[in-house]
């Protein structure tokens, strides 16, 4: 299947929460407790039953009043850090786009929840399996359009195919610029780009974004240098140990400084 | 709506104001979205900054209740900068007709004001005629007598800057609204409850009307006054007469006073006969004929010192005058202001049958927390409805487009559709009363009744009947034209307006959605009434010669050669094969005595005989206009409890006709600025419909949105010392609830008359029943009425506020 995008164009998102309604009711998700914890919003985070949510950020510029209103999912990624971290080979990515858990294969070691700069795939602790957006994969290779995109009220969500969608967005945003100068396109090149494509109306952090998202540099170097270089430098089971141990570091080493560098990149309470 | 919501998608500028589209019409976005990435503009007036205002180029935020005071102002604009379509005006209103030399507006009244019945006599309200009974017109739009100049005048006290110190809103801002949506043409005005909820609702939407003929934006694509209704089949349900003074079809309903037929004629217009007589037919079948009059005695006759809106009802109610009471989808004791009046006069029924899809609030209400169950006598008995999908029938939405639909599945249990039940019960009841004699018991017995088969009533022969049947052959009438050719007596529909649904198969079924035009016409998707006429006053699309003025909004135009209006739309005229130079081919308004849009309200009545009738005959016209109760022009009125005296006649504040009900002090009470300082308004939410008797009862719903809140500005939360999530104490005069505090910087602090005033908003839409409950805002809220449309004046009363 050819390259395919979601584009989110949040110059037309009225926050109707909808997108999350068809969401559960396509993947069966029961609902959850909620309070309302600021503004119109009552997720902050995913969860294993909610892989979709709206977030309200109110910013007031006087004498204009600002509400901006973002549908937050899973990005899949072109080069995403939950699959890199796998440590079962759970996930895989299509050409087409999607970034899927499989479930049999998981085995709920929660490295996807640390690794992902957008804090999108979050474990059952008691199911011991991860969860996320699944792109409406099922959906799409049945030539159906995801169900969030299906039920969108005010056609903010368009799907299709990227090399004819990423372009249209361009040509959206020289006209949205007009009245919102701040304007710009998130999901281009960011995470090697990822398949759900924004039109923010302003800067990322201030939709509790990271500003640049990237795969933390120690899982990198675990899973692309030292863990390759260590199987091949030292023989057999000294090789095994040696990477164990110096991985367990890096790893314990690695879990402080991506806390920091995930508050440092998010910018701000949402 | 004059227009409809695909047509939406042509207009160059939106003025949505009193209503919040992208919350209660989600799908409204989608249309204005399309014209808006074709440039246009969008205006959005509320007393919050809304998830409609968040789309919006210009946002106003206004005291809520005071709308007519900036478009007020905006109509002064228009006629002092000669902004008005001239030509338009001219053709199409009744702008140069000349007006009563005693009609006056003073002292905030108008002219025939009684003091002592609180009611306005209209007779000062009326043209100068000549000697044929028509108005006079004067030759010029300066001539000081002509409706224009009136306009005028009544509208330069209406100020920029007044209607600042009135409204809160900047007047520049005001000034900004008005060059957006006047320099745009054709303009499209959204509304909805925010503007009829209020005892001034009628005269906010007439301003709607006067704008829009001034600027000529009716009859146009992408134009019109563009009503959002309030509930999916509420249009099928006005146009069914739910509303007390009308018979299907928007007839007048009689009062006790038309004796007769003839009565009723005289009082009505002669225009009148061909409509009721074919609903008499419709209803009575062969037992209606000429020579008893039709069976028009068989109709129940209102006494209008008695008529009953909603709120009035639950005044007779708790006076005891109701034993019985059918509440069918309602949730009253939810959604009906000052709702502890509801609390207290349901007890005073011997039974109440509720039919609905949940046990919500008012099916339970002797479970109230607080109430005594012991204390009550009131027998319930609920029978469970079928839901939307579970029942075949037709869906009327706020484009006059009437929708059919089957049933997807079958009803669960014993659930039943509401005609199943309806038409079960009126057969037993049937059964009860045969082989009467009485006079009174005749209507039920001669009713024509035939819809099915026991417990599976047909709603195709239900939309049939009202389509229309040719009473002498049997057959369905094929077209409106053919009901209105047809001689009196000789055809029935049981709503004329509806006529020609069924003529030629079941039309509200057709599911074509091409649109040659591009215009989002689709006029073979459903059937839109009336005769499938999409955008209403067309006619005024076209010039004198009947071609189309905009050539990229073409509708209808005259063809010369077929010498047959024709077009994209169907054409709204009276005889399609009267040419654009005929006195039927001039006009744009056929359902207005003068033929043309009335920018003032005048009393007139078309067809008078300039001779008296014979044999002392009484005179009987063709048409009667219709008038507002109220007032020909619109004024602004402060709202019944506000923070402020009226600005433009400090000794008339309130509008002296409004309705304020009063029969239970003790529960009906009203408060005063120095005990409740704040303007509380209200309004529903994205995420919950109405009362939530439904919507609360689904989980995923509750987790979007699991409880109600008071939206307050950051200046009020810092004065009560609360912040985002605390719990404050919102009190009126009626009564007090305890929400949930959201500080947000969408409410801004304003001034009226110069002193800082603030909003407070809250949702309604929670109860004590269902998987969320909550408190109930309309616990707060104030019943007084509009005195033409009974619309309760739910968006604004006082109240107070502190940390609870």
């Amino acid at each position: 299947m050819s390259k395919k995008m979601v584009l989110v164009d949040t110059s037309k998102c009225t926050g109707c929460k909808a997108c999350t309604v068809a969401c559960k009711e396509w993947n069966e998700l029961p609902a959850e407790k909620t309070q309302l914890l600021t503004s119109y919003q009552t997720m902050k985070e995913f969860t294993p039953k909610t892989w979709t949510y709206t977030t309200f950020t109110e910013k007031y510029e006087y004498p204009k009043m600002n509400w901006y209103i973002r549908k937050a999912q899973c990005f899949h990624c072109a080069e995403p850090a939950c699959l890199k971290s796998c440590s079962s080979n759970a996930i895989s990515k299509t050409d087409s786009g999607y970034v899927v858990i499989e479930q049999e294969l998981c085995i709920g070691c929660g490295y996807c929840v640390d690794n992902c700069p957008f804090g999108v795939p979050k474990l059952d602790n008691s199911r011991k399996k991860a969860y996320k957006c699944t792109g409406c994969i099922d959906r799409v290779e049945n030539n159906l359009t995801p169900a969030c995109v299906q039920t969108c009220q005010p056609g903010c969500l368009e799907y299709g195919e990227r090399e004819t969608l990423l372009p249209q967005a361009k040509k959206r945003l020289s006209e949205v610029q007009k009245t919102h100068p701040k304007a710009r396109i998130y999901g281009e090149t960011e995470m090697g780009g990822t398949t759900f494509v924004y039109l923010l109306l302003d800067a990322p952090e201030v939709y509790g974004l990271p500003i640049n998202p990237t795969t933390p540099l120690s899982l990198t170097i675990w899973k692309d240098i030292v863990r390759p270089v260590g199987g091949i430098a030292v023989g057999g089971a000294a090789a095994a140990v040696f990477v164990g141990v110096f991985g367990n570091v890096l790893r314990g080493a690695y879990r402080e400084q991506a806390q920091e560098e995930k508050d440092a990149q998010k910018g701000g309470k949402r | 709506m004059t227009n409809s919501w695909s047509d939406l998608q042509n207009s160059e500028v939106f003025l949505i104001a009193g209503s919040n589209c992208a919350e209660n019409h989600p799908i409204a976005m989608r249309w204005i979205h399309r014209a808006m990435e074709k440039g246009a503009k969008m205006i959005v007036v509320d007393p919050r900054f809304t998830r409609t205002a968040s789309k919006a180029d210009v946002f106003a935020q206004i005291r809520p209740g005071t709308d007519i005071a900036y478009l007020g102002a905006i109509i002064r604009y228009i006629i002092e900068e000669k902004l008005y379509d001239e030509d338009y005006i001219r053709n199409n209103t009744n702008s140069l007709h000349k007006l009563n030399k005693a009609y006056k507006f003073e002292e905030g009244v108008f002219s025939g004001f009684d003091p002592k019945t609180r009611k306005y006599s209209t007779g000062s309200w009326s043209y100068q005629l000549g000697a044929d009974n028509l108005p006079l017109k004067a030759n010029s739009l300066d001539d000081p007598d002509c409706v224009l100049s009136k306009l005028k005048e009544h509208y330069s006290r209406y100020t920029f800057e007044t209607a600042e110190k009135i409204t809160g809103i900047p007047a520049a801002k005001i000034k900004e609204i008005a060059d957006t949506f006047c320099k745009a043409r054709p303009g499209s005005i959204l509304y909805a409850l925010g503007m009829t909820q209020h005892t001034t609702g009628v005269q906010g939407i007439r301003t709607y009307a006067i704008i829009q003929l001034l600027l000529g934006n009716i009859g146009k694509a992408g134009g019109g006054i563009n009503a959002l209704r309030g509930e999916p089949n509420v249009q099928g349900s006005t146009d069914m007469a739910n509303l007390f003074n009308n018979l299907p079809g928007y007839l007048p309903h009689p009062i006790s006073t038309d004796k007769t037929l003839q009565d009723y004629l005289v009082r009505n217009g002669s225009v009148q006969e061909k409509p009721i007589v074919a609903l008499l037919k419709a209803w009575f079948g062969e037992n209606a004929t000429k020579e008893n009059d039709y069976c028009f005695n068989y109709i129940p006759k209102n006494n209008p010192a008695t008529n009953a809106p909603m709120t009035k009802i639950f005044e007779f109610m708790e006076a005891g005058q109701f034993k019985l009471l059918f509440n069918f989808g309602s949730n009253s004791l939810v959604s009906i202001a000052n709702r502890q009046l509801v609390r207290s006069a349901l007890r005073k029924l011997d039974m109440m049958v509720v039919a609905d899809l949940f046990e919500v609030e008012t099916a339970q209400f002797w479970r109230e927390p607080g109430v005594n169950p012991a204390e009550i006598q009131t027998e319930v008995i609920m029978f469970p409805a079928a839901f939307v999908y579970e029942k075949a029938g037709s869906l009327t939405n706020s484009a006059r487009w009437i929708q059919w639909k089957d049933a997807a599945i079958k009803p669960l249990g014993e659930a039943k559709p509401d005609l199943d039940i309806v038409d079960e019960l009126f057969k037993k009841i049937r059964e009860l009363y045969k082989g009467s004699s009485e006079e009174k018991d005749a209507p039920i017995l001669k009713a024509r009744w035939d819809y099915g088969h026991d417990g599976e009533a047909s709603a195709l022969k239900v939309l049939q009947e009202l389509s229309g049947y040719d009473e002498t052959t049997g057959k369905l009438l094929p077209t409106l034209g053919d009901y209105l050719k047809a001689p009196v007596g000789s055809v029935s529909t049981g709503c004329w307006i509806y006529a020609g649904v069924t003529g030629n198969g079941n039309l509200a079924a057709r599911r074509n959605n091409a649109d040659p035009s591009g215009l989002g016409i689709y006029k073979d998707w459903t059937f839109a009434w009336p005769a499938n006429i999409r955008i209403l006053y067309n006619r005024a699309s076209c010039d004198k010669q009947g071609q189309p003025l905009d050539p990229k909004r073409k509708l209808v135009w005259w063809d010369a050669d077929k010498k047959v209006w024709a077009g994209n739309d169907g054409a709204d005229v009276i005889d399609k094969a009267k040419g654009p130079d005929t006195p039927e081919g001039m006009q744009s308004f056929r359902m207005n005595p003068e033929g043309v849009g009335r920018l003032f309200t005048a009393s007139f009545t078309s067809g008078l005989p300039t001779t008296p009738p014979p044999n002392g005959q009484p005179v009987m016209g063709v048409r009667p206009a219709g008038l507002c109760v109220d007032g020909p022009l619109p004024e602004f009125y402060e709202p019944t409890e506000s923070p402020t005296v009226n600005l433009l006649h400090p000794n008339v504040s309130e509008s002296p006709i409004a309705i304020v009900p009063s029969a239970f002090p003790e529960i009906q009470k009203r408060g005063r600025p120095e005990d409740y300082p704040y303007v509380l308004t209200t309004y529903a939410l994205v995420e919950h419909f109405c009362a939530g008797g439904i919507t609360r009862n689904i989980p995923w719903l509750n987790e979007l949105m699991p409880e109600p809140f008071a939206e307050i500005s950051k200046n009020l939360a810092q004065k009560i010392g609360a912040k985002e999530g605390d719990k404050v104490e919102v009190s009126s005069a009626r009564g007090k609830v305890t929400v949930r505090c959201l500080v947000t910087d969408r409410l801004q602090t304003y001034k009226t008359n110069g002193k800082d005033t603030e909003t407070i908003g809250m949702p309604w839409s929670w109860g004590f029943a269902s998987l969320s409950p909550g408190p109930s805002t309309n616990d707060l809220t104030i019943a007084s009425i509009d005195p033409g449309a009974g619309t309760p004046e739910t968006k604004v009363c006082l109240v107070n506020i502190r940390r609870a």
